[in-house]
């Protein structure tokens, strides 16, 4: 293992040399990197020139010039050398550029792969089970058609269509939704409901028309009690909810044949509506610190439940457990951060227009951690939908052709033959085999989305390392791109040994060596 | 290529008419690729290409007095309903600024996003499979070799690398900027051939022809890589959908190609302060850039499931949940 | 009795462990809940905020270094009155006119030959910490402009061959580089200096700049009176006889140099002290980023502001900053004016306040390239521009009464312009008359080639309307088009070229540049001896304008007669509110619409 690892880095090194050394040399012969002064008319323009070709040494040809830069770079390795990473044009240090573009940019990068993973795996599977439904068939156009769009062309649709629009229908003071839209609206839902229920006709109108129903029936009572206005979920709604969690957990999980797990889940939902109840005044004087400990103590809890009334199959209890508890919890802190949004849409900095569309925060805003968790929401929830886009398409095509492949082989066969629910052969069987390819996608999709954040972050104003690898790469300073494709690069094969290692950990057929 | 999926019907033909049966009984991928064909073909006998003239009456650079504030004169809604009848006017996507026909000029678009798909997609295509073919086939320290260079260009995202590309070639022209980025697009096939080869030249049929003293190169061209074809036709089809992508966004950022050319990605991204005043001239690039993507797609789709059909449909057990003694035994 | 052992200690730990946990999350809460916690406490008292969006980010504290020569740091200079804007010596409106400001020193032209000036502090001026301002602030900010400690000789290439150069500046030191150390009288605050010749831009120059104390401080004086006391104690810089770097003045040199660019909120508060009526107040930095100001609470100008947080919004996209507006993230934006954008700002109930902007596209012929070199050839490829036809498809959409630009000299807004069209014959090229520009090739097709910016669209629009006019004369016009036009400018590789200048709006100190026989900006080799001789004549008058303005004429008329190229048009300019800020009002120089803070207000 050890001797794998080893040999992985050195190799790891020597691709990222040389692939430093074609990125410096393109990057260097791509332009002219006295351009703006040479087109200046100040007086002093030539003695600009000259300082400059000085401190960059761009008089030395760039393959060369490559060697003084990779000495300096080579110093970040250990601690003990300086880590110098060159200067920009204005000669602020890289070292001091990177921080800040690489915080944005990676908190942009890793929401938008979450989702997309979550997401795109949920939809893959449910379209291999449903293969050629029309649900099968409209995810896979989907798809295509979110292969086949420019992320900026989304990117730009996002802002005029989803922030412009809400926010004139938020801050025109009528709340309400309307008619028409609100059977649109549970049209569009029936539609979908009654493609996921494959089966008779009559099953599928009675799908149609309960799941329509009730969504015109909520959507035309939360109007009715101004929610968009004032959200919340309320006591009514979170346990409503925490009840859905409990037994859509257990039925998917474990079976309500289990009734442990069901016990489990069922305490730990208890547990997190009294939480709800006894936890609001603390809410009020947290941090996002005392959130971070209130879950983690959620998770022990939980455990220790799961621990406790197991039983025989105690892993399946404790995961059942610790999932009700977690999602339970997040409901609750979520109703918290929507406790606040009137407040949020009453700030002068706001004034009822809350989907932003440029930059990371409202600036001059300050609250509580719910507000600027609000303001945080609100700033990336565009571009990160926009990026979520790209690579949601891809994991849910690999997601249902991975499961598709998976349930046509033989252990799959041999799972039904000892006469396992086809749940117990779908979960814990096919599931676990299907991961298996996608963690290399997940790999290799980091690299895309890194690079689809060099639209995002230029069209939604955030300061993130595409913008600085843009406004770099157009004075042809080729310092800050270096750095920016540094980190790039590294994060790329940090993810490929990641994903190599879980593969070993998913197959067990895989050793490493 | 394990044939799980020949039927009776499919027995006795030789494996590229069975590829070829089922690919054009895919009534999506087909249509889409007649529908492909029609928009390219279009684009091109439209404004014609090089020194050959096209139809339409005019081309995509000369500046004209502008008419109606360059409306567009495209009518689609017959007089029957109200609207001015089906003709196309004069410019029937309206004009810029200058008056250049903007009809003319998202054709243009239309045909550099076909040069791009050609040229990009065929260079990587090519690259990737002989770099592939050869590491997958020598094995041994031509793979190693081959191999690290290959991770070396994986480790640049490519639109990283198509920037910096794009800004040394965009302004040199379409095909120039085309092949360029092929250059560096060509990783994904290569790692996909050598695993083919890899698989391949372990069988039966390659000792035999290398017992019957036929070269390395007869060897890899004649015998393995019709077997692994399909793995690159599918792969060359993403590839090319991905090439309309990424000219696309260095257009918009300003690396690929440069006015007064067109590119659909230099045309959306110039208009997209026009979006809410002048719509056309910001949706009809749109469309012609999604449209071609889309279609590649389905087609791409399609080969693949002539390829490759062991995914096949399978049918899910309706069961009952059995008691809880069972299932804690799994 | 093991398993109990264990149950113990498993429950012991547990018990620790919950301990542990709420002992944290005590300490991890605020201490005090917010009141109100929603941002609106105390708002209703105060002004509100403005916030404005700029494509360039600020860099630095300053624009005055070769590192930090951005237009947005330009920005940042004139609201803290960093030898621009309110609170130093002199701002200039919107109509280029130089306007004294006296809050905190005056200044007086003593002699004009020699010319003396003398600068008076007034007693009461005081930076934004409360220090007063001294005689020191002054000297320090003439040693940097003047580079009298500088002792550099310099190689070919600009670089220093020999010496030290300490202060560097994105200016130049003309002017002042002939000034003798400065008379200081500290008791009455004054300090005059006496220039060795006689220049131009006396007035243009500004001696309130970074405060002493801060320098003083940074470089390890004791206090500001013995920083005055060793600037005036070091001997001046002379290049003949480089001397070892001064340690002092290299300490001195730092700060100034480098000190001032930020890439956070600077955590020392002195860098952010400032003479003018804003200070700095929070910073994030790049593409996305925002630097907010708040009012000087030394302020003691004639101009208050009228509310009480000034924002400037880094946007780099064209598109999101308008789609900002829109949403109400910007209270301003200065784009690019074109037709889509004022429609879009118009459609959503945006103010426009237009104007034009201080520069202007031109095109130049290569007076030396090979196909030039004629002057009937040039003059017939002028009488085919289609001056007119560009004017309509990009300006004339934008700004209805817009006009050909018809002076290389001055552009519409400066009163001089209508004496200068009068006489300097560029009417003639008003309409292509290609009939006339045939009859002078006499049959000949010339080629020529045209250098212009591939990525500004109102250059490509006007090269492809030239190239089809020119062609109905004859002419084959090449398409030279770059990304990296600037650097190809004066190369020689063109025979004519489209781009643009920008003037400063105030100042002749620039006309050598382009107009003299190899001057720096002189791109395309134009040499007159008769304009030589008026621009050498224009650099030495002292306070008579108009005769500044009858040479400018005069040379205007003598580059027509070369047929050195034709001005194109006036480039529009653009101001846009989302109707929320009142006093909003269009200026075309580099300060751009922050020029008059003060006279900003919110609405409702």
């Amino acid at each position: 293992m050890l001797s794998f690892i080893v040999r992985r880095i050195l190799a790891s090194i020597l691709t990222l040399v040389v692939a430093s050394f074609i990125m410096y040399i393109l990057t260097a012969y791509s332009g002219d990197p006295l351009m703006d002064l040479r087109g200046s008319n100040a007086p002093n323009a030539q003695l600009l020139i000259g300082q400059r070709i000085e401190r960059l040494n761009l008089d030395v040809p760039p393959p060369l010039r490559f060697f003084g830069w990779l000495a300096g770079a080579a110093g970040c390795l250990t601690p003990f050398t300086p880590c110098d990473l060159g200067t920009d044009l204005n000669y602020t240090a890289v070292t001091q550029l990177l921080p800040n573009a690489a915080a944005a940019t990676v908190r942009l990068v890793s929401a938008a792969t979450i989702l997309a993973i979550i997401f795109g795996i949920i939809t893959g599977i449910v379209s291999a089970l449903r293969q050629y439904s029309a649900f099968d068939l409209g995810m896979t156009f989907v798809s295509f058609l979110l292969y086949s769009l420019p992320s900026f062309l989304a990117a730009v649709l996002l802002k005029e269509f989803v922030a412009i629009d809400f926010n004139n229908w938020i801050s025109s003071g009528d709340s309400s939704i309307g008619f028409i839209p609100t059977l649109v609206v549970a049209l569009i839902v029936g539609a979908i409901m009654q493609a996921l229920v494959a089966g008779s006709a009559r099953n599928r109108v009675i799908a149609f028309a309960i799941s329509g129903g009730a969504t015109f029936g909520l959507l035309y009572f939360l109007d009715a009690i101004d929610w968009f206005q004032n959200p919340g979920l309320g006591w009514g709604g979170i346990l409503l909810l925490i009840v859905g969690i409990v037994v859509g957990v257990t039925a998917v999980l474990a079976g309500f044949g289990n009734r442990r797990a069901l016990l489990g889940a069922g305490i730990a939902g208890v547990l997190a509506y009294a939480a709800f109840f006894a936890l609001q005044g603390l809410f009020a004087i947290s941090t996002i610190w005392t959130i971070g400990i209130l879950g983690l103590a959620t998770l022990a809890v939980c455990f220790v439940i799961g621990w406790v009334i197991g039983g025989p199959d105690r892993g399946q209890v404790i995961r059942v457990t610790m999932l009700v508890g977690f999602l339970s919890s997040l409901l609750v802190v979520a109703d918290r951060y929507l406790q606040s949004w009137p407040a949020y849409l009453a700030s002068p900095r706001i004034n009822n227009r809350p989907i932003a569309t440029v930059g990371e925060q409202t600036v001059g805003l300050s609250g509580d951690m719910w507000l600027m968790g609000l303001d945080t929401f609100t700033h990336f929830l565009l571009p990160t939908i926009s990026l979520t886009l790209i690579s949601f398409a891809g994991y849910t095509r690999y997601a249902r052709a991975g499961l598709l492949e998976v349930m046509n082989q033989d252990y799959i066969r041999t799972a039904r033959a000892k006469g396992l629910s086809e749940r117990v052969v779908i979960t814990r069987h096919a599931f676990r085999n299907m991961l298996i390819p996608i963690t290399t996608i997940v790999a290799a999709d980091i690299g895309v989305l890194l690079g689809g954040a060099l639209i995002t972050e230029r069209v939604f104003a955030i300061s993130g390392m595409g913008a600085l690898f843009n406004i770099s790469l157009n004075r042809v300073d080729v310092n800050p791109v270096m750095g920016y494709f540094i980190v790039i690069a590294i994060t790329a094969i940090l993810f490929n040994f990641l994903a190599d290692l879980s593969y070993a950990l998913l197959d067990p057929r895989v050793r490493v060596k | 290529m394990t044939n799980t999926a020949i039927s009776d019907a499919e027995v006795g033909q030789s494996q590229a008419r069975l590829i070829f049966r089922r690919f054009v009984t895919n009534k999506t991928a087909m249509v889409s690729f007649v529908l492909l064909i029609a928009i390219f073909g279009f684009s091109i006998s439209a404004i014609g290409l090089g020194p050959i003239p096209g139809w339409w009456h005019y081309n995509f650079y000369a500046p004209m007095p502008t008419a109606d504030e360059g409306r567009p004169t495209l009518s689609i809604i017959p007089e029957w309903l109200g609207g001015s009848g089906i003709s196309l006017g004069d410019h029937p996507f309206g004009q810029t600024r200058i008056g250049v026909d903007y009809f003319a000029a998202t054709m243009r678009g239309v045909q550099n996003s076909f040069v791009v798909i050609v040229l990009l997609a065929g260079v990587a295509t090519v690259l990737g499979t002989v770099v592939g073919a050869i590491a997958g086939y020598y094995r041994g320290w031509v793979d190693a070799i081959l191999m690290r260079i290959t991770d070396v260009f994986i480790v640049i995202p490519t639109i990283v690398v198509g920037a910096v590309v794009g800004r040394m070639t965009g302004g040199l022209g379409v095909s120039f900027l085309a092949i360029a980025l092929g250059l560096v697009a060509w990783m994904g096939i290569a790692r996909l051939v050598r695993a083919e080869f890899l698989s391949l030249r372990e069988r039966e049929f390659v000792e035999a022809a290398r017992v019957a003293g036929a070269s390395d190169a007869r060897i890899i061209f004649k015998h393995i890589l019709p077997n692994a074809m399909g793995v690159v036709i599918v792969a060359a089809s993403l590839i090319a959908a991905a090439a309309i992508l990424l000219e696309t966004a260095l257009s918009y950022l300003g690396y690929g190609i440069h006015a007064p050319e067109r590119s659909l990605g230099l045309l959306v991204s110039e208009n997209q302060s026009a979006f809410s005043t002048r719509p056309w001239l910001f949706w009809y690039p749109a469309f012609f850039t999604v449209a071609p993507a889309l279609l590649i797609n389905f087609i791409g789709d399609g080969l693949r499931d002539a390829f490759d059909p062991r995914q096949k449909r399978f049918s899910i057990r309706r069961t009952k949940e059995l008691p809880e003694t069972t299932e804690q035994r799994s | 009795m093991t398993h109990m052992m264990r149950r113990r200690g498993r429950a012991l730990a547990g018990l620790a462990i919950g301990t542990a946990a709420m002992v944290a999350l005590a300490g991890c809460t605020t201490t005090t809940p917010e009141p109100g916690a929603s941002g609106d406490s105390g708002e209703a008292t105060t002004g509100g905020t403005i916030s404005i969006a700029q494509t360039n980010a600020v860099t630095a504290l300053t624009s005055a270094t070769p590192d930090a020569n951005l237009n947005t740091n330009g920005m940042v200079d004139y609201l803290m009155g960093n030898a621009t804007g309110p609170g130093s010596m002199f701002y200039v409106d919107s109509e280029f006119n130089v306007v004294p400001d006296e809050t905190n020193a005056t200044v007086e032209l003593v002699s004009e030959d020699p010319l003396v000036v003398t600068y008076t502090l007034d007693p009461e001026a005081v930076w934004s910490d409360g220090t007063a301002m001294s005689t020191t602030d002054m000297l320090l900010s003439w040693a940097i402009g003047s580079g009298w400690f500088d002792d550099a000789t310099y190689a070919e290439d600009g670089t220093v061959a020999e010496g030290n150069q300490y202060f560097q500046l994105a200016g130049s030191t003309t002017g002042l580089d002939t000034t003798e150390f400065p008379e200081i009288d500290a008791e009455a605050g004054t300090l005059t200096l006496t220039y060795g010749e006689p220049y131009v831009d006396w007035n243009l120059v500004n001696l309130i700049g970074k405060p002493a104390h801060v320098f003083a401080e940074q470089a390890g004086f004791e206090s500001v009176e013995a920083l005055a006391t060793f600037l005036e104690e070091t001997p001046a810089g002379d290049p003949e006889a480089p001397a070892e770097a001064n340690e002092q003045l290299t300490a001195l040199a730092e700060l100034w140099n480098t000190g001032y660019n930020i890439t956070s909120m600077p955590t020392d508060e002195s860098l952010l002290v400032s003479a003018g009526m804003w200070v700095p107040k929070d910073f994030q930095a790049d593409d996305g980023g925002f630097i907010s100001f708040e009012p000087n609470p030394e302020w003691r100008g004639e101009n208050q502001p009228t509310f009480d947080e000034l924002i400037i919004r880094f946007i780099g996209d064209p598109n999101a900053q308008i789609t900002a507006l829109q949403n109400g993230e910007v209270d301003i934006i200065e784009p690019q004016p074109s037709a889509d954008t004022l429609a879009a700002i118009e459609a959503f109930g945006g103010t426009l306040i237009q104007g034009s902007q201080l520069s202007y596209d031109h095109l130049d012929l290569t007076m030396n390239s090979e196909v030039f070199s004629d002057p009937a050839v040039r003059e017939a490829f002028l009488l085919t521009i289609p001056r007119q036809q560009i004017l309509d498809s990009i300006v004339t959409p934008v700004q209805a009464d817009a006009e050909v630009l018809n002076s290389q000299m001055f552009v519409t807004n400066q009163p001089q312009y209508a004496d200068a069209i009068a006489s300097n014959g560029y009417s003639d090229f008003a309409e292509p008359d290609i009939e006339r520009a045939t009859e002078l090739l006499a049959g000949a097709t010339p080629t020529v080639s045209i250098l212009y910016n591939i990525n500004n669209p109102n250059r490509v629009d006007a090269f492809q309307l030239i190239q089809a006019s020119a062609a109905e004369a004859g002419f084959v016009v090449e398409d030279a088009g770059s990304a990296d036009w600037g650097s190809l400018l004066g190369s020689g590789s063109y025979d004519a070229s489209i781009f643009g200048w920008i003037s400063s709006g105030v100042g002749y100190a620039g006309l050598p540049q382009i107009w003299q026989t190899g001057g720096g900006g002189n791109y395309n080799g134009y040499s007159n001896a008769e304009v030589d001789a008026l621009v050498d004549e224009s650099q030495t008058i002292i306070g008579d304008e108009a005769r500044i303005d009858e040479i400018m004429v005069e040379m205007d008329g003598l580059t027509r007669q070369d047929f050195y190229g034709l001005p194109l048009f006036q480039v529009p300019g653009l101001v846009a509110t989302n109707g929320t800020v009142d006093g909003v009002v269009y200026n075309g120089g580099q300060t751009g619409a922050i020029w008059n803070t003060w006279e900003w207000s919110l609405v409702g």
